[in-house]
């Protein structure tokens, strides 16, 4: 009753298949894209496993280009002879689209250029992983963090999990991309008894392209119970105007309301408040952000984006300065535009000299901003709010908790009131950024 | 196994619309998977029950308290229109099987994409590593339970045709220029899926359903002295294409770019304390974060949520009664059968005032000693099942709209929110104001936009002190509630109520710009 057996292609063969086949059903041009991902996943709780979990998934992803007419989709199944008919019905069905002359593949000009630098994606250790050492990794985790968060914890959840990714990019009119990767993701969370039925939960998560790279179990562990104990008896205050320090770990959720108001995207549909203030300030002297593909082992390093544009290092913002725009090709090509690239890889602000410790001494009153909850950035406007949960420090001394409380302003006035920039980069993500001091911000609370 | 028929498996790209599938006419009662002739899975995959029971074996081969299977097949396509243009079609088949081993409150789960029997027996054999014990038996024959058909389709309904989508969001486009020349840009989609699922079980349930989702919407841009102001609204659910006629277009045309003009004129409201009241429907959020994840029973089995002691106990004036609920017709949230084989239910959560139950799936049922409420719930294959809400909404109480506005006094109405979260532990929580008005001397003035609300969720339940008469449950089809890296599709619903103080996050100081 089995069906036959077809032979089992490699990416690159598969890619090309693919491709003479969408040519012959009548496409103009084409772009497959092919992955595959391994995903282990280990959760504990009172000291045996919750959940573990592993698969291993595959994905085909093409996009089709006929007189103008664009469609794409997405399939897991890699059998040709469900990708047969696959291919036909996606090429007939950008054929009820309407036309859209900017819907083209690439100028291959644009593929031109790509580093030979060896970006380090992949752990080489990645295969010797066994589960004993999940197991072990996410125990000690666990032990760390009951330890240090004592009598006060409720419940603690924690979790280790790792996944290695090939991808195999191809288009008809010349691109060929491959690359492959590793993750690791370590953490815990954890849930203390406050006053009342209030109930702090706090957690601590790392991830890391490299086993080697990741910081002592113990140390994550016990940050998580420390960063739980941190909330305790977070009250709001009365409304308040004060410097606030966005925690580096952190800032990337507020910073987004700037970038993303930066892509063409949103340029062209005019849902940004930055479209025309390229070359001018839209931040202090003090805010300079990066966009740098080429960090060794960088959790968003890259050799080529979507488009197949060869990475590049870009100065978005310098000295306050809008530099840069994220212009894709199709919205390029809209806008009659040179393309750069349409998304990020590694977002860096370059850190200062001072360690929070001091800038909080420097500081009459301030709030440390160290967990967010709720909030939007209108990217249209600018204008944003968010909730807020951090410390309040006097005089550099500790004074108490704060939760429950809101920041409100525009990106064009906030960023120009970046003060300060500490000398803490969070390295484990995407987004490199370090402590953010932001003077003269309303936080509302009673 | 039957191999899988070609044609039918890659069924489902942007032309999908080809009748396969004969379901009888659903209405009222029926059983999970309708006759015979709807055994999808047997006809399209082979899946038999044969085969299931050696699945359910293998998956309890190691011990294990129960298992089950979880096959899924869901074809989506989203068609979207810019610059006057329907130019993008994207569309996804998910396809697989996740298999799950539970032990107490512990999972073993493994997932494949691949329906063959040497997959399907890995994935089991991953799910069983959680154990360490000796077999326990699964059932080997199976019976569908009676579950409510709260989104019927059509007899043949094979999903959303593109070619039916094309017009209608031309005319989404037409309408919205049309409507004002203040409008600059006019961005619409049509997004729809046809989700098929079987859930077998060691314990003897066999269910399966076929659920339409998705949602029209439209974004537009408006222009005025150059200023740039932006609205989005949306209207779908569990349904087919019948819904989406011209009231349904000019609907979501109408409320984009009314929503947007009115934003020329906002302001940013004072900050800090004040009472908040909330308009009827969409802004029901503020009970799925004030309260609902709260009541999610993991979180409460696991000691984490703020209302892990308080059932039985007063959390509210009389008149508050909130429900959870998977049997609206055609809500997003609703469920024929929830995604362990618990047919779709009705929970109340509070009931005139007082904390009545938990919403649970079958891990936190048995803990608690409960039926399951149907709340078990995945975003795909790929998850195993949590405590999750569908639609969750409060009852109407006497007053009238008019009053809960003027008993507020001084403070912000809000109309329209776009996202929201709460923090289980603490019971804070968050929602973001996409429109709304001052409230002053009891009359509402001034437009308000862009604003983060908080309050916490104990404290903000105890201070709902007015409810209107006129409850209303969003139609909205975008709406995803995010829970440990899953999305599902839920609706909210809530009367004109008052609540006697949030915190209200503006720019300025109360009493004037400091």
């Amino acid at each position: 009753m089995t069906a036959p057996k077809e032979k089992q292609m490699s990416f690159p063969e598969l890619a090309d298949w693919v491709i003479s086949r969408a040519l012959k059903a009548g496409a103009g041009d084409c772009r497959v894209s092919l992955s595959r991902r391994r995903a282990v996943e280990i959760n504990y709780r009172d000291r045996k496993p919750e959940v573990i979990k592993e698969a291993t998934t595959q994905g085909l992803y093409l996009e089709v280009f006929a007189n103008k007419r664009y469609a794409a989709q997405s399939t897991p199944d890699f059998r040709r002879s469900t990708l047969e008919p696959f291919i036909t019905d996606l090429v007939a069905s950008a054929g009820i689209m309407e036309e859209d002359p900017f819907r083209t593949l690439p100028d291959p000009k644009y593929y031109e250029g790509r580093t030979g630098a060896d970006l380090q994606l992949t752990d080489p250790d990645y295969a010797k992983m066994t589960p004993e050492e999940r197991h072990a990794m996410t125990k000690a985790v666990e032990a760390a963090c009951l330890t240090r968060g004592g009598d006060k914890v409720i419940s603690v959840e924690a979790g280790e999990s790792d996944e290695s990714y090939e991808e195999f990019i191809k288009t008809s009119n010349g691109f060929e991309g491959s690359s492959n990767g590793t993750y690791y993701n370590v953490g815990a969370s954890m849930t203390a008894q406050d006053e009342g039925d209030r109930k702090p939960a706090g957690y601590n998560y790392v991830g890391c392209r490299y086993k080697s790279d990741l910081p002592p179990m113990d140390e994550v562990g016990a940050g998580a119970a420390g960063r739980t104990l941190d909330l305790m008896g977070g009250k709001k205050i009365a409304t308040t105007k004060i410097p606030i320090i966005l925690e580096n770990r952190g800032a990337g959720r507020v910073l987004n309301g700037l970038v993303s108001p930066m892509s063409a995207g949103n340029i062209q549909q005019k849902r940004s408040f930055l479209a025309d203030k390229k070359g001018t300030t839209v931040g202090s002297s003090l805010l300079t952000v990066i966009d740098d593909p080429f960090i060794p082992r960088g959790l968003g390093s890259r050799y080529y984006d979507g488009d197949g544009f060869p990475a590049r290092k870009r100065n978005l913002i310098t000295n306050g300065m809008l530099n840069e725009f994220l212009v894709d090709w199709y919205y390029s090509r809209k806008l009659g535009w040179e393309p750069t690239s349409g998304s990020l890889s590694n977002v860096i602000i370059p850190p200062g000299t001072r360690s929070l410790e001091e800038i909080i001494r420097d500081l009459k009153r301030c709030i440390v901003i160290t967990d967010y909850i709720g909030g939007n950035s209108n990217s249209t406007t600018g204008d944003f709010s968010v909730g807020i949960i951090g410390k309040l420090y006097e005089n550099g001394n500790f004074v108490q908790n704060v939760a429950e409380m809101n920041i409100a302003d525009n990106h064009m006035n906030f960023w120009n009131r970046l003060i300060e920039v500490a000398n803490d980069p969070w390295i484990y993500s995407q987004g490199r950024f370090p402590s953010l001091v932001i003077d003269d911000v309303v936080v509302a609370g009673i | 196994m039957k191999p899988i028929p070609r044609r039918k498996f890659i069924r489902g790209t942007a032309l999908a619309g080809g009748a396969m599938l004969l379901l009888p006419g659903m209405q009222g009662c029926r059983f999970a998977g309708g006759s015979s002739s709807g055994n999808y899975f047997l006809g399209e995959f082979g899946i038999d029950e044969a085969l299931c029971g050696r699945l359910l074996a293998k998956a309890l081969s190691r011990g294990g308290d129960f298992a089950d299977l979880y096959f899924e097949y869901t074809v989506s396509n989203y068609l979207g229109l810019e610059d006057g243009k329907v130019n993008q079609s994207y569309g996804d088949i998910s396809l697989g099987v996740g298999i799950r081993t539970v032990k107490g409150d512990q999972i073993g789960y493994g997932y494949t994409q691949e329906l063959t029997e040497e997959s399907m027996m890995s994935a089991a054999s991953t799910a069983s590593s959680l154990c360490d014990m000796s077999a326990v038996k699964a059932a080997t024959s199976f019976t569908r339970p009676v579950t409510g058909s709260y989104y019927p389709v059509p007899e043949g309904f094979d999903g959303i045709p593109a070619q039916s989508k094309l017009p209608v969001l031309q005319q989404v486009n037409e309408k919205c220029f049309s409507l004002s020349p203040e409008i600059v840009k006019v961005n619409a989609g049509f997004q729809s899926s046809i989700k098929r699922i079987l859930i077998v079980t060691s314990d003897g349930v066999l269910a399966e359903d076929i659920i339409p989702g998705g949602y029209l919407y439209s974004s537009v841009v408006a222009e005025r002295n150059g200023r740039r102001e932006q609205s989005f609204w949306n209207l779908g659910g569990r349904r087919d294409f019948s819904f989406y006629d011209n009231d349904v277009i000019n609907e979501v045309a109408s409320k984009s770019v009314s929503n947007s003009l009115k934003l020329f004129d906002a302001i940013q409201p004072p900050a800090g304390e004040m009472p908040v009241v909330f308009g009827p429907g969409i802004t029901g959020i503020l009970l799925h974060e004030a309260i609902g994840h709260g009541m999610e029973a993991d979180f409460n089995r696991k000691k984490k949520s703020t209302y892990s002691t308080m059932i039985g106990k007063k959390v509210a004036e009389p008149f508050v009664t909130i429900i959870d609920d998977g049997t609206n017709m055609n809500l997003a949230g609703s469920l024929n059968v929830d995604d362990e084989g618990t047919p779709g239910k009705k929970t109340v959560l509070v009931e005139n005032g007082i904390l009545t139950s938990y919403i649970h799936d079958r891990i936190s049922a048995k803990y608690y000693g409960v039926e399951p409420t149907g709340n078990g719930r995945r975003q795909d294959f790929m998850n195993y099942p949590v405590p999750r809400m569908r639609n969750t909404y409060m009852l109407g109480g006497d007053a009238t709209p008019e009053d809960v506005i003027k008993a507020a006094g001084n403070g912000i109405y809000v109309e329209d929110v776009s996202n929201g979260q709460v923090k289980i532990g603490e019971g804070d929580f968050a929602f973001y104001v996409s429109q709304g008005r001052l409230i002053q001397n009891g009359k509402l003035t001034a437009p308000i936009k862009d604003v983060n609300i908080m309050g916490n969720g104990p404290k903000m339940l105890a201070n709902i002190i007015l409810a209107a008469n006129d409850l209303e449950l969003s139609r909205g089809g975008a709406g995803q509630c995010g829970k440990n890296g899953q999305g599902v599709p839920v609706s909210f619903g809530l009367p004109t109520c008052l609540v006697k103080s949030l915190t209200v996050g503006g720019t300025e100081q109360k009493g004037g710009r400091s």
